[in-house]
Protein backbone atom coordinates (compact mmCIF):
# COMPACT_ATOMS: atom_id res chain seq x y z
CA UNK A 1 0.00 0.00 0.00
CA UNK A 2 1.63 3.04 -0.61
CA UNK A 3 1.84 5.76 1.38
CA UNK A 4 -0.44 9.37 0.42
CA UNK A 5 1.19 12.27 -1.07
CA UNK A 6 1.60 15.46 1.61
CA UNK A 7 -1.58 17.56 -0.53
CA UNK A 8 0.64 20.48 0.97
CA UNK A 9 3.78 19.97 -1.27
CA UNK A 10 2.64 18.19 -3.70
CA UNK A 11 2.02 21.36 -5.87
CA UNK A 12 4.32 22.54 -8.06
CA UNK A 13 5.60 26.10 -6.15
CA UNK A 14 4.91 24.68 -2.78
CA UNK A 15 7.11 21.78 -3.23
CA UNK A 16 9.49 24.34 -5.33
CA UNK A 17 9.95 26.43 -2.57
CA UNK A 18 11.10 23.52 0.11
CA UNK A 19 13.27 21.83 -2.17
CA UNK A 20 15.23 25.40 -2.28
CA UNK A 21 14.73 25.82 1.78
CA UNK A 22 15.88 22.27 2.48
CA UNK A 23 19.79 23.31 0.91
CA UNK A 24 20.14 26.73 2.84
CA UNK A 25 20.23 27.49 6.19
CA UNK A 26 17.79 30.71 4.67
CA UNK A 27 16.96 32.80 2.02
CA UNK A 28 14.76 35.91 1.05
CA UNK A 29 11.86 36.23 -0.54
CA UNK A 30 13.51 37.61 -3.45
CA UNK A 31 15.93 34.72 -3.84
CA UNK A 32 13.07 32.66 -3.80
CA UNK A 33 11.01 34.35 -6.45
CA UNK A 34 13.73 34.64 -8.40
CA UNK A 35 14.77 30.80 -8.66
CA UNK A 36 11.04 29.71 -8.88
CA UNK A 37 10.04 32.41 -11.63
CA UNK A 38 6.79 33.15 -9.71
CA UNK A 39 5.21 36.38 -9.25
CA UNK A 40 5.45 38.03 -5.63
CA UNK A 41 1.86 37.71 -4.96
CA UNK A 42 1.82 33.91 -6.22
CA UNK A 43 4.85 33.14 -3.78
CA UNK A 44 3.77 34.80 -1.14
CA UNK A 45 -0.03 32.96 -1.04
CA UNK A 46 2.51 29.71 -1.06
CA UNK A 47 4.55 31.24 1.56
CA UNK A 48 1.64 31.90 4.28
CA UNK A 49 0.34 28.20 3.47
CA UNK A 50 3.69 26.67 4.54
CA UNK A 51 4.08 28.92 7.30
CA UNK A 52 0.45 28.31 8.39
CA UNK A 53 1.33 24.56 8.55
CA UNK A 54 4.30 25.24 10.48
CA UNK A 55 6.80 24.06 7.25
CA UNK A 56 8.80 27.67 7.00
CA UNK A 57 9.49 30.43 9.22
CA UNK A 58 8.99 33.90 7.82
CA UNK A 59 10.87 36.40 9.35
CA UNK A 60 10.28 40.11 8.05
CA UNK A 61 12.93 42.80 8.70
CA UNK A 62 14.72 46.23 7.80
CA UNK A 63 17.82 45.94 5.74
CA UNK A 64 19.69 49.60 4.80
CA UNK A 65 16.22 50.59 5.35
CA UNK A 66 14.61 48.35 2.73
CA UNK A 67 12.07 45.68 4.25
CA UNK A 68 13.30 42.32 4.00
CA UNK A 69 11.48 38.97 4.08
CA UNK A 70 13.90 35.53 4.99
CA UNK A 71 11.98 32.65 4.95
CA UNK A 72 13.63 29.11 6.46
CA UNK A 73 12.48 25.65 6.85
CA UNK A 74 11.85 24.21 10.36
CA UNK A 75 12.29 21.09 11.63
CA UNK A 76 8.51 19.69 10.69
CA UNK A 77 9.26 21.03 7.64
CA UNK A 78 12.23 18.51 6.92
CA UNK A 79 10.43 16.12 8.34
CA UNK A 80 7.85 16.50 5.70
CA UNK A 81 9.57 17.19 3.09
CA UNK A 82 11.48 13.72 3.53
CA UNK A 83 8.86 11.46 3.99
CA UNK A 84 7.52 13.47 0.62
CA UNK A 85 10.68 12.31 -1.42
CA UNK A 86 10.42 8.58 0.38
CA UNK A 87 6.71 8.48 -1.02
CA UNK A 88 7.69 9.63 -4.09
CA UNK A 89 10.73 7.57 -4.27
CA UNK A 90 8.41 4.38 -3.05
CA UNK A 91 5.78 5.27 -5.98
CA UNK A 92 8.92 4.93 -8.60
CA UNK A 93 10.77 2.37 -6.97
CA UNK A 94 13.76 4.28 -7.26
CA UNK B 1 5.15 28.57 -12.02
CA UNK B 2 1.60 28.13 -11.63
CA UNK B 3 0.58 27.99 -7.86
CA UNK B 4 -1.65 24.77 -7.82
CA UNK B 5 -0.26 22.34 -10.06
CA UNK B 6 -0.68 18.96 -9.58
CA UNK B 7 2.58 17.54 -10.84
CA UNK B 8 3.37 13.43 -11.31
CA UNK B 9 5.77 11.76 -9.41
CA UNK B 10 8.15 11.75 -11.81
CA UNK B 11 7.77 15.70 -12.65
CA UNK B 12 8.04 16.08 -8.38
CA UNK B 13 11.60 14.35 -7.94
CA UNK B 14 12.57 16.23 -11.00
CA UNK B 15 11.33 19.57 -9.58
CA UNK B 16 12.98 19.10 -6.62
CA UNK B 17 16.67 18.06 -8.84
CA UNK B 18 16.11 21.19 -10.46
CA UNK B 19 15.61 23.26 -7.65
CA UNK B 20 18.66 21.82 -5.71
CA UNK B 21 20.89 22.17 -8.67
CA UNK B 22 19.81 26.04 -8.81
CA UNK B 23 20.66 26.68 -5.62
CA UNK B 24 23.98 24.79 -6.19
CA UNK B 25 24.54 27.47 -9.23
CA UNK B 26 23.65 30.16 -7.41
CA UNK B 27 26.28 31.08 -5.38
CA UNK B 28 29.95 31.34 -6.17
CA UNK B 29 32.66 32.93 -3.73
CA UNK B 30 33.96 36.01 -5.63
CA UNK B 31 37.47 34.36 -4.76
CA UNK B 32 38.71 38.07 -3.99
CA UNK B 33 39.47 37.02 0.20
CA UNK B 34 41.78 34.03 -1.35
CA UNK B 35 43.33 36.13 -4.25
CA UNK B 36 43.77 39.23 -1.25
CA UNK B 37 45.30 36.75 1.13
CA UNK B 38 47.47 34.70 -1.39
CA UNK B 39 48.93 37.41 -2.64
CA UNK B 40 50.21 39.21 0.53
CA UNK B 41 51.77 36.45 2.78
CA UNK B 42 53.25 34.80 -0.76
CA UNK B 43 54.78 38.82 -1.36
CA UNK B 44 55.25 39.07 2.68
CA UNK B 45 57.34 35.03 2.36
CA UNK B 46 59.07 36.14 -0.89
CA UNK B 47 60.41 39.19 0.18
CA UNK B 48 61.66 37.72 3.64
CA UNK B 49 63.28 34.93 1.72
CA UNK B 50 65.13 37.86 -0.79
CA UNK B 51 66.19 39.68 2.60
CA UNK B 52 67.55 36.37 4.37
CA UNK B 53 68.75 35.56 0.75
CA UNK B 54 70.63 39.03 -0.15
CA UNK B 55 71.24 39.91 3.26
CA UNK B 56 69.62 43.45 2.81
CA UNK B 57 66.60 45.03 5.26
CA UNK B 58 63.31 46.82 4.02
CA UNK B 59 63.16 50.50 6.06
CA UNK B 60 59.94 48.98 6.98
CA UNK B 61 58.06 45.21 7.92
CA UNK B 62 57.58 43.28 5.04
CA UNK B 63 54.16 41.59 7.55
CA UNK B 64 52.53 44.73 8.16
CA UNK B 65 50.91 44.07 4.54
CA UNK B 66 49.31 41.22 6.20
CA UNK B 67 48.20 43.30 8.95
CA UNK B 68 47.12 45.65 6.17
CA UNK B 69 44.84 43.51 4.48
CA UNK B 70 42.51 42.82 7.41
CA UNK B 71 41.14 46.68 6.41
CA UNK B 72 39.58 45.58 2.65
CA UNK B 73 39.08 42.26 3.99
CA UNK B 74 36.26 43.66 6.18
CA UNK B 75 35.07 45.46 3.70
CA UNK B 76 34.69 42.92 1.66
CA UNK B 77 32.66 41.11 4.18
CA UNK B 78 30.28 43.79 4.58
CA UNK B 79 29.64 43.92 1.30
CA UNK B 80 29.19 40.53 0.98
CA UNK B 81 26.70 40.35 3.71
CA UNK B 82 24.84 43.10 2.15
CA UNK B 83 24.79 41.35 -1.16
CA UNK B 84 23.97 37.64 -0.22
CA UNK B 85 20.53 36.73 -0.43
CA UNK B 86 21.15 33.30 0.87
CA UNK B 87 22.90 31.59 3.94
CA UNK B 88 24.24 28.09 3.78
CA UNK B 89 24.34 26.14 7.04
CA UNK B 90 28.04 25.79 6.66
CA UNK B 91 28.82 29.30 6.35
CA UNK B 92 29.04 29.67 10.05
CA UNK B 93 31.28 26.92 10.46
CA UNK B 94 33.37 27.82 7.79
CA UNK B 95 33.81 31.25 9.50
CA UNK B 96 34.30 29.82 13.12
CA UNK B 97 37.19 27.95 11.25
CA UNK B 98 38.63 31.02 9.30
CA UNK B 99 38.63 33.06 12.89
CA UNK B 100 40.50 30.31 14.66
CA UNK B 101 43.24 30.39 12.20
CA UNK B 102 43.60 34.08 12.13
CA UNK B 103 43.86 33.64 16.20
CA UNK B 104 46.27 30.94 16.27
CA UNK B 105 48.49 32.76 13.50
CA UNK B 106 47.93 36.02 16.50
CA UNK B 107 49.15 33.09 18.91
CA UNK B 108 52.15 32.27 16.76
CA UNK B 109 52.82 35.71 15.94
CA UNK B 110 52.92 36.25 19.76
CA UNK B 111 54.81 33.57 20.76
CA UNK B 112 57.56 34.10 18.10
CA UNK B 113 57.78 37.98 19.51
CA UNK B 114 57.70 37.18 23.24
CA UNK B 115 59.07 33.66 24.17
CA UNK B 116 62.70 34.50 23.28
CA UNK B 117 62.82 36.99 25.53
CA UNK B 118 60.92 35.70 27.76
CA UNK B 119 63.29 32.30 28.01
CA UNK B 120 66.03 34.55 28.34
CA UNK B 121 64.57 35.97 31.40
CA UNK B 122 63.97 32.43 32.83
CA UNK B 123 66.98 31.43 32.10
CA UNK B 124 68.82 34.62 33.66
CA UNK B 125 66.72 33.64 37.38
CA UNK B 126 68.05 29.57 37.03
CA UNK B 127 71.68 31.02 36.02
CA UNK B 128 71.62 29.48 32.49
CA UNK B 129 72.87 31.07 29.22
CA UNK B 130 72.77 29.71 25.48
CA UNK B 131 76.51 29.87 23.90
CA UNK B 132 76.85 28.81 20.21
CA UNK B 133 80.12 26.40 20.30
CA UNK B 134 81.98 25.41 17.18
CA UNK B 135 83.05 21.59 17.68
CA UNK B 136 85.91 22.27 15.76
CA UNK B 137 86.72 25.19 18.40
CA UNK B 138 87.85 27.50 15.28
CA UNK B 139 85.83 30.54 16.56
CA UNK B 140 85.37 31.29 20.38
CA UNK B 141 82.15 30.54 22.50
CA UNK B 142 80.10 33.44 21.46
CA UNK B 143 76.99 33.90 23.83
CA UNK B 144 73.25 34.05 21.85
CA UNK B 145 69.68 34.92 22.58
CA UNK B 146 67.30 31.93 22.62
CA UNK B 147 65.16 31.61 19.29
CA UNK B 148 62.87 29.28 17.68
CA UNK B 149 64.51 27.20 14.88
CA UNK B 150 62.63 26.72 11.76
CA UNK B 151 59.79 28.73 13.05
CA UNK B 152 58.15 29.67 9.71
CA UNK B 153 57.15 25.56 9.08
CA UNK B 154 54.42 25.79 11.88
CA UNK B 155 52.94 29.04 9.88
CA UNK B 156 53.23 26.54 6.69
CA UNK B 157 51.50 24.11 8.59
CA UNK B 158 48.75 26.64 10.55
CA UNK B 159 48.02 27.55 6.56
CA UNK B 160 47.47 24.53 5.49
CA UNK B 161 44.24 23.60 8.19
CA UNK B 162 41.28 25.74 7.04
CA UNK B 163 42.28 25.23 3.69
CA UNK B 164 41.87 21.47 3.92
CA UNK B 165 38.82 22.09 5.93
CA UNK B 166 37.06 24.77 3.98
CA UNK B 167 38.14 22.30 0.62
CA UNK B 168 36.15 19.49 2.22
CA UNK B 169 33.51 20.91 3.25
CA UNK B 170 32.71 22.87 0.11
CA UNK B 171 33.66 19.78 -1.73
CA UNK B 172 36.46 22.33 -3.63
CA UNK B 173 39.41 20.28 -4.82
CA UNK B 174 41.40 23.03 -5.78
CA UNK B 175 41.72 24.04 -2.03
CA UNK B 176 42.17 20.25 -0.87
CA UNK B 177 45.32 20.17 -3.42
CA UNK B 178 46.49 23.74 -2.46
CA UNK B 179 46.76 22.07 1.33
CA UNK B 180 47.78 18.82 0.30
CA UNK B 181 50.96 21.11 -1.13
CA UNK B 182 51.58 23.18 1.81
CA UNK B 183 51.09 19.95 4.16
CA UNK B 184 53.88 18.19 2.20
CA UNK B 185 55.81 21.54 1.74
CA UNK B 186 55.66 21.85 5.72
CA UNK B 187 57.53 18.51 5.98
CA UNK B 188 60.18 19.59 3.43
CA UNK B 189 60.74 22.94 5.96
CA UNK B 190 61.60 20.95 8.42
CA UNK B 191 64.80 20.01 7.16
CA UNK B 192 65.47 23.20 5.23
CA UNK B 193 67.03 26.71 6.68
CA UNK B 194 64.33 29.62 7.69
CA UNK B 195 65.29 31.39 4.57
CA UNK B 196 64.33 28.21 2.20
CA UNK B 197 61.23 28.28 4.85
CA UNK B 198 60.28 31.54 3.56
CA UNK B 199 60.21 30.85 0.08
CA UNK B 200 58.24 26.94 0.99
CA UNK B 201 55.54 29.04 2.57
CA UNK B 202 55.32 31.71 -0.70
CA UNK B 203 54.42 28.91 -2.30
CA UNK B 204 51.99 27.38 0.29
CA UNK B 205 50.32 30.98 0.29
CA UNK B 206 49.76 30.69 -3.69
CA UNK B 207 48.49 27.03 -3.60
CA UNK B 208 46.42 27.30 -0.41
CA UNK B 209 44.54 30.48 -1.65
CA UNK B 210 46.21 32.53 -4.52
CA UNK B 211 45.62 29.87 -7.45
CA UNK B 212 41.91 28.65 -6.08
CA UNK B 213 41.23 32.18 -5.69
CA UNK B 214 41.65 32.54 -9.24
CA UNK B 215 39.99 30.04 -9.97
CA UNK B 216 36.98 31.12 -8.29
CA UNK B 217 36.90 34.30 -9.32
CA UNK B 218 37.16 32.73 -12.93
CA UNK B 219 33.82 30.83 -12.12
CA UNK B 220 31.82 33.72 -10.37
CA UNK B 221 33.05 36.29 -13.58
CA UNK B 222 31.40 33.34 -15.80
CA UNK B 223 28.19 32.46 -13.58
CA UNK B 224 27.54 36.78 -13.44
CA UNK B 225 28.24 36.39 -17.38
CA UNK B 226 25.54 33.37 -17.88
CA UNK B 227 23.19 35.00 -15.16
CA UNK B 228 22.96 38.70 -17.47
Amino acid sequence: MFKELDPILHSQLRLAVMSLLINVKEAEFTFIKEKTNSTAGNLSVQVQKLKEVGYIDVAKQFKENYPQTTCKITAKGIEAFESYVNALQAYLKV
Amino acid sequence: MPNEKQLSEKESLQLITDMIQKVKNSYHDKGVGPLLWGTVVAIASFVSYLQLEYDFKLPFDIWLIVLGAIIPQIYLINQDKKTQKIKRHEDAALNAVWLVYALTIFGLSFYQSFAPNAAEQIMKTYGWQLVKHQIDNSKPDEIISPFTPSFYSLYILVYAFPTMITGLVKKYRPMIIGAIIAYSLFIVSCFTETKYDFLLGAISALACWFIPGILLRRMYLQQKKSNV
